[in-house]
C-alpha cells in the first residue's frame, strides 16, 4: 500500500512531478501551520493517483463490493430476483445442521492435504536437481512448468478420460498386469485422489520455479563451506538448503493453502452434473469440495443467502488454516 | 510548451475516462423505450430451436421488426436470472428451460403474461400438462412451450432375440406393462447375455417412476411430500434392479463407452436417442423403442417467454406464436431433433417418417402417444433442487453399496432440510 507522500518544506522535490527523496523519509510531527502545503502535496500528485486508479476501481467494483455485499447476503434470503428477506443468523443456523456442508469441507480438507504436501515436496526435491544439472536447464523448466499454464478444463477431461472406470487408459494398462478395474472415479476415497493428483500435477512446476529462483539466491561460498565441514548432499539439504529457504517455502505454503481450498474447476469438470442429478461432486458427493456445494447452492438451486453463509464460514476457516500454518513454518525463528 | 508524454497520458486518461461514463449512461437509458420497439433480441440456447426456423422468423417479420437473435453458452438460467435481476439489457424474448421454469414461477412478475397476448386462443393446441408447467397459481401464463420430452424404453433387439423374446415394439411393449414385468425380463435376457446390464442406474428409474405420479416432493399448498408412499414407492422400485443385479451403476460418462456395449435397454426421454446415436453409432439399425413400464413421464422440454421489459410484446408474442406454431414446431424436429409440445405436429410427414438408427421404425408411433398420456403433475420451484439428495443417494448406493434403508433415511432428512432452506414447510 502506499501511503500519501509527506511533504513538508524541506521535501518540496526539486522538479515538478518527481517524486524527490522525501517520499521514504520516516513519517514526523508535523509543524504547525503546515495544512496548506500538505493539501497541495495530495492534488500534486494526482496523475499518479489517476495512473494506478483503474486497478482500485475495477478492484472496488468486482472484487471490493461483491465481497462485503456477500456477507450482507448471509443474512438474507434470496432466491435472485425477488425481494430480499432478512433472517438474521438463520443461514448459519441451516449450516451447522447441514451434513453436506460438513462433508464438504472434510473433502476440501483431504483433497488440499493429498494435493499440497506430494506438490510442495515434490517441488523441493526437482528443484534441488534442477538446480544442479547442468544442460538443457531451459528445457526441464519450461516442461515442467508448462502444466500449469494449460487450460485446467482440458486437463481435468483428458484425467477423466484417463482415469475412467470401465474403459481409462490406467485401468487398461492395470488391466495388462492382470490387476483387476479400479474404480478411480466412483470409490470415494480414490475420487479425491485422481483430483489431488491433478492438482499436483498442475502446481509441482509453479512451486518448482519458485524454489530454483530461492536456490539461486543462496551464495555458493555456503555449499563450499559446508562440502570442506564434511557435509554429504542430503545433510547440506536439510541443513543449509531448508533453513535458508524457509521464507520461500512459508510463502509457497501459504499459496498453497489458499489455492488448494478453492479447489473447484478440478471437480467440476471431471464431475460434470446432468439433468438427472442436479448435485454436483461425483459419486456419493466425494468431489464435493466446499466452493463447488456453494456454487450449487448459489447459482444452482437459487440460494443465494445460503451461499454467501457457506463462503464466510469457509472464509474462517481458512483464515484459521493460514494462521496455524504460519506458526508452524515460523516456529522457532524468532526464539 | 512542452505537449509531453504526461500531458499526452493526462489527455487520454480523460478521454477513457469520459467515454466510459458516456457508455455507461448510454446503457441505463436504452432501457426505458416505448412498448412498440422497432428491435427485438431473442436469447436461447444452441439446439433450443431449429436454426433454420428462427433465420425464417427474422426475414418473415422483417417488415414489422428487426430479430435479433443470441444464443447464450454456458449457464443459461444464471445468466438470465443476473440480466433480469439487473433490470438492463433484459432480452425481449427468452428461452427457459424445462428444468428451470418452476423456478422462475415465483417471479411471475418479471414476464408478461401470454394470456393477455392472445395465448387463451391457441393453448388448446398445446398439451394441457406442458401448459400448466409454466402458469402460475392465479393463472398466470409466462411460458411458451416449445418442447417436450416424453419417456420411453429404448431396448436392443439383437440382445431380444438372442434371448429369444419377441423384438416387436408393441409385444415388448405388452411385455413390460408393470416395472416388475421389466425387470424379471432383465433377468432373463442376462442370463442369455452375460455381462449386460437391463438399466444404467437406478437414478434413471426413479426419475421416471417420480414422473408417474401426479405429486412430486412439494404439494401446492408448499408442504414437503418426499417422504410419503408415492415416493417410497418410486424408491423401492428403483433399488430392484440394483438387488437383482441388473444395474450397470454408471454413473460417469463411460455411459458413452458403455452403451453401445451392454447394455440391454435406456430409459429415457425422445431426445435421449439422440444421445444414443451419438454414443453408438456403430449400433445402428440395432435399437427399438416401446413405452416404458407403467405410463410416460416427462423430462425437460423448454419454453419461450416475454420478460416485463419487451420493447414490442405484440410483435414478439406475434413470433414466438409464429416459430412454435404446430408447422414450424414439427420442423425443428427434424433439424433439431426437439420434440414438439404441439400434438397436430405428430402427424405431420417431418415426423412421421421411419427411423433408419431404429431399423426403420416409425418412431412417433411410441412418442405420440405417450406424449398425450403424460399426466399433469405440480413442480414446486424448489422441487429439482429437493429432489437432488435422492439422486445422492442413489448413487450412494452403487458407488458405495450404502445400505438402501440407511440411504432412503439420509435423502429423506436431506431433502427436508433444503426444503426448509427454500421456504417450504
Amino acid at each position: 500500500m502506499t501511503s500519501p507522500p509527506v511533504t513538508g518544506p524541506a521535501a518540496v522535490p526539486e522538479h515538478r512531478g518527481g517524486p524527490g527523496p522525501a517520499r521514504f523519509r520516516p513519517r514526523r510531527a508535523t509543524p504547525a501551520g503546515t495544512a496548506r502545503p500538505k493539501r497541495r502535496g495530495l492534488l500534486k500528485y494526482w496523475r499518479q493517483y489517476l495512473a494506478i486508479s483503474p486497478f482500485y476501481l475495477i478492484f472496488a467494483a468486482f472484487s471490493f463490493f461483491p465481497v462485503f455485499y456477500s456477507l450482507y447476503l448471509a443474512f438474507q434470503r434470496w432466491d435472485g430476483m425477488g425481494t430480499m428477506q432478512f433472517v438474521g443468523l438463520q443461514q448459519f443456523r441451516f449450516l451447522w445442521d447441514d451434513p453436506v456442508f460438513w462433508l464438504s469441507i472434510r473433502n476440501t480438507l483431504v483433497i488440499w492435504v493429498l494435493s499440497t504436501v506430494p506438490t510442495l515436496l515434490g517441488a523441493l526435491v526437482l528443484a534441488t536437481l534442477l538446480h544442479s544439472v547442468r544442460r538443457f536447464k531451459g528445457f526441464y523448466r519450461i516442461a515442467l512448468y508448462v502444466p500449469n499454464v494449460t487450460s485446467i478444463v482440458a486437463v481435468a477431461i483428458f484425467f477423466g478420460a484417463v482415469f475412467s472406470n470401465n474403459f481409462g487408459l490406467v485401468n487398461a494398462i492395470l488391466g495388462t498386469v492382470g490387476i483387476s478395474p479400479v474404480p478411480w472415479l466412483s470409490n470415494p476415497w480414490l475420487i479425491k485422489v485422481v483430483i489431488a493428483l491433478l492438482m499436483t500435477w498442475m502446481w509441482t512446476g509453479y512451486n518448482m520455479i519458485i524454489y530454483l529462483a530461492g536456490l539461486q539466491a543462496i551464495p555458493t561460498s555456503i555449499y563450499e563451506a559446508a562440502k570442506m565441514d564434511g557435509a554429504g548432499p542430503v545433510r547440506t539439504f536439510f541443513q543449509i538448503t531448508v533453513p535458508i529457504m524457509r521464507p520461500i517455502i512459508l510463502f509457497t505454503v501459504i499459496i498453497s493453502t489458499i489455492n488448494g481450498l478453492q479447489s473447484f474447476s478440478e471437480p467440476q469438470v471431471l464431475f460434470a452434473s446432468n439433468a438427472a442429478n442436479a448435485n454436483l461432486g461425483g459419486p456419493g458427493q466425494a468431489g464435493l469440495t466446499t466452493l463447488l456445494y456453494f456454487y450449487q447452492s448459489a447459482f444452482l438451486n437459487n440460494d443465494y443467502g445460503y451461499g454467501a453463509a457457506i463462503v464466510w464460514a469457509f472464509f474462517l476457516l481458512i483464515v484459521v488454516l493460514v494462521v496455524v500454518n504460519w506458526r508452524i513454518t515460523t516456529r522457532g525463528r524468532k526464539g | 510548451m512542452d505537449l509531453s508524454r504526461r500531458g499526452f497520458l493526462q489527455a487520454a486518461a480523460l478521454t477513457a475516462a469520459a467515454s466510459g461514463l458516456t457508455v455507461a449512461c448510454g446503457g441505463s437509458s436504452g432501457s426505458g423505450g416505448t412498448k412498440n420497439g422497432k428491435n427485438l433480441t431473442l436469447w436461447y440456447w444452441g439446439g433450443a430451436l431449429s436454426d433454420k426456423v428462427v433465420a425464417e422468423a427474422k426475414t418473415h417479420f422483417a417488415s414489422a421488426v428487426t430479430l435479433t437473435t443470441a444464443s447464450i453458452g454456458g449457464d443459461f438460467k444464471q445468466k438470465l436470472t443476473t440480466t433480469l435481476a439487473a433490470g438492463t439489457s433484459v432480452p425481449d424474448i427468452t428461452g427457459i428451460k424445462g428444468e428451470d421454469i418452476a423456478s422462475f414461477l415465483p417471479n411471475a412478475s418479471r414476464f408478461l403474461d401470454l394470456n393477455d397476448l392472445g395465448f387463451k386462443k391457441l393453448s388448446s393446441q398445446y398439451l394441457g400438462w406442458k401448459t400448466k408447467l409454466a402458469q402460475t397459481k392465479d393463472g398466470k401464463q409466462i411460458g411458451f412451450p416449445i418442447d417436450i420430452g416424453p419417456t420411453a424404453l429404448f431396448y436392443r433387439e439383437d440382445f431380444f432375440a438372442k434371448a429369444g423374446v419377441d423384438t416387436d415394439p408393441a409385444k415388448v411393449a405388452a411385455l413390460v406393462k408393470t416395472w416388475d414385468d421389466y425387470f424379471q425380463l432383465g433377468t432373463e435376457l442376462q442370463k442369455k447375455n452375460p455381462g449386460t446390464y437391463l438399466v444404467n442406474n437406478i437414478s434413471s428409474v426413479f426419475n421416471i417412476a417420480v414422473g408417474q405420479g401426479t405429486q412430486r416432493f412439494i404439494d401446492k399448498d408448499n408442504h414437503f411430500i418426499g417422504d410419503q408412499d408415492h415416493i417410497h414407492a418410486a424408491w423401492t422400485t428403483a433399488i430392484r434392479p440394483y438387488t437383482l443385479g441388473i444395474d450397470a451403476k454408471i454413473n460417469d460418462q463411460t455411459w458413452n463407452a458403455a452403451v453401445g456395449k451392454n447394455l440391454l435397454t435406456e430409459l429415457g426421454a425422445a431426445w435421449h436417442a439422440l444421445d444414443i446415436e451419438q454414443a453408438a453409432p456403430q449400433t445402428k439399425g440395432k435399437w427399438r423403442v416401446c413405452a416404458n413400464p407403467v405410463g410416460p413421464a416427462n423430462q425437460g422440454g423448454s419454453y419461450l417467454a416475454l420478460p416485463k421489459q419487451c420493447r414490442n410484446p405484440e410483435e414478439a408474442f406475434k413470433i414466438i406464436s409464429w416459430i412454435l406454431s404446430p408447422t414450424n414446431d414439427a420442423r425443428g424436429f427434424t433439424d433439431a431433433a426437439i420434440f414438439p409440445a404441439a400434438p397436430a405436429a405428430y402427424a405431420m410427414p417431418a415426423m412421421t417418417g421411419p427411423d433408419a438408427f431404429f431399423g426403420g421404425q416409425k418412431i412417433i408411433e411410441v412418442f405420440g402417444p405417450a406424449a398425450k398420456a403424460i399426466p399433469d403433475s405440480y413442480e414446486a420451484p424448489a422441487d429439482a433442487a429437493v429432489m437432488a439428495p435422492y439422486m445422492t443417494e442413489l448413487t450412494n448406493i452403487e458407488a458405495k453399496g450404502k445400505k438402501p434403508d440407511d440411504a432412503w433415511k439420509d435423502a429423506v432428512s436431506q431433502a427436508k432440510q433444503i426444503a426448509r432452506r427454500q421456504g417450504v414447510n
